[in-house]
């Protein structure tokens, strides 16, 4: 510590080290209040989570974990939250270190502290450093510290069913009463939606999809995770999940109150084989949110035309969910719309890792990054 | 050596926080953080530039104020920096 003159700030040390046990309550309460915007106390379901996911993740890996920020009095006010995952590419084994949960408690007063976890993330032992839920601030730091920001990867896009339904669940959202309108957008739906004109971005016409969606059941956790990879290995760069691992994660994805029912269906072709999967969740009147929808080459067309059939059949008002290159691809054409929430991005120590990622070769976002946790969706309370 | 290092950190922060506008350039003492130039973000950025243009590894307990605050610490960090690394190639 040291003085810098008569009318300055003291200086003093402070620290980064790993998350500990006796760190969850401060971390719970600046998740609860940066993050999820919340005046109230962080609840003991919340503490629970937080400690069972990043103190004992999924997948395990030496050296790469959760960090926390020490002020100079030892108080924790920094937090990056990291969870393990392997990658393979090339046949080779890639450590990868997903980072979420980034936050600093008053960052204004101490901007080392926000410049200093997430460097300290990026120089830990992992090849790959990765998020997919970097808001603007977050992904101006990344990329002064030469991430790539994943363009297709980043897009959020929304397809729109039912537009009266849609700007009145968008009302709710905003002020809870305005829920009220909900009956009165159906009659407006139904209506634009019997006119069968040809395929518009503001709604979905009656049997739009009759000819082009295919046949989808569900699928039961044991499905779920064997699906997920054998998908994932379509891609160059993929997870390198165990059994038991990959479960885990499908298990607690279950559980997102916040965004409703979930639905998870595979989808079969007209000969009976799987050509693609879809997780989403979502209630009759509301947005559903889409954290995965995998597809066999070529077959994306169909698999996004089964799951809008899915949704509109649910009575959904609009679907929205994280691109996927591929996946963007076949969007066009499907009068999806694109926006900006949050960025993908990459780090690679070595540069030639990026490539899978620049080239759309790369599963991320969904079971291969933050998605899939109870943070994004559920509740605690 | 510390002449040059200092010129060429003033004109960085000057291209890059301060829209080339050398009027706006503080003194060699004055904080960086307290008079607005650089923040969280910009400090990151000040890390890389030193790493590339200075070819110093700067370890992340290096990233404090008491090494980035001002010019004259940064000038004094990778000045530090440098001779180390030139005592230990020798």
């Amino acid at each position: 510590m040291f003085n810098r003159g008569a009318n300055c700030r003291v200086f003093s040390m402070s620290d980064i080290r790993p998350l500990e046990q006796d760190d969850i309550p401060a971390v719970s309460e600046m998740l609860q209040r940066i993050l999820r915007k919340r005046r109230d106390p962080a609840p003991q379901g919340m503490r629970d989570y937080l400690r069972e996911l990043f103190l004992d993740p999924p997948c395990r890996a030496d050296g790469i974990h959760s960090l926390v920020h020490l002020r100079e009095d030892g108080k924790v006010n920094g937090f990056m939250g990291v969870l393990p995952m392997r990658f393979t590419y090339r046949g080779k084994t890639l450590r990868s270190a997903i980072g979420g949960s980034f936050m600093v408690d008053r960052h204004e007063d101490d901007p080392y502290a926000g410049a200093r976890l997430l460097r300290a993330f990026q120089s830990g032992p992992q090849d790959l450093s990765l998020t997919e839920t970097a808001n603007d601030v977050s992904t101006a730091m990344w990329r002064r510290l030469r991430g790539t920001i994943l363009t297709e990867y980043s897009l959020e896009w929304l397809r729109i069913l039912r537009p009266a339904g849609f700007m009145a669940a968008i009302a709710a959202n905003a002020f809870a009463p305005a829920a009220l309108t909900r009956p009165l957008a159906r009659p407006f739906d139904a209506l634009l939606r019997r006119r069968g004109s040809p395929p518009q971005w503001t709604h979905v016409a009656d049997g739009e999809f009759a000819q082009t969606a295919l046949v989808s059941e569900d699928t039961d956790t044991a499905e779920t995770v064997s699906l997920i990879r054998t998908f994932a290995t379509t891609f160059a760069l993929h997870p390198e999940w165990s059994q038991s691992e990959l479960e885990r994660m499908v298990v607690e994805a279950q559980r997102k109150a916040n965004y409703g029912t979930m639905v998870r269906r595979k989808v079969l072709s007209r000969g009976g084989k799987t050509v693609g999967f879809f997780v989403y969740y979502g209630n009759k009147g509301g947005i559903g949110r889409v954290i995965q929808v995998l597809s066999l080459p070529g077959h994306e067309g169909s698999v996004l035309d089964t799951l809008l059939d899915d949704a509109t059949k649910r009575g959904l008002v609009a679907l929205r969910g994280r691109g996927q290159p591929a996946l963007v691809n076949a969007m066009l054409g499907r009068r999806f719309a694109f926006v900006h929430a949050s960025s993908s991005i990459v780090h690679a120590k070595d540069r030639t890792l990026l490539e899978p990622f620049v080239t759309g070769q790369a599963f991320l976002n969904g079971f291969a990054g933050e998605s899939w946790t109870r943070l994004l969706g559920d509740r605690f309370d | 050596m510390p002449q040059q290092i200092n010129a060429d950190i003033r004109a960085f922060i000057v291209e890059n926080f301060l829209f080339g506008d050398e009027s706006e350039i503080p003194g060699d003492d004055a904080s960086l953080i307290e008079n607005d130039i650089v923040d969280s973000t910009g400090i990151l950025e000040m890390v890389s530039f030193l790493e590339e243009h200075f070819s110093v590894e700067v370890a992340d307990p290096e990233i404090v104020p008491e090494n980035f605050d001002t010019i004259a610490r940064l000038t004094a960090f990778v000045a530090g920096k440098s001779k180390a690394k030139a005592a230990a190639s020798t």
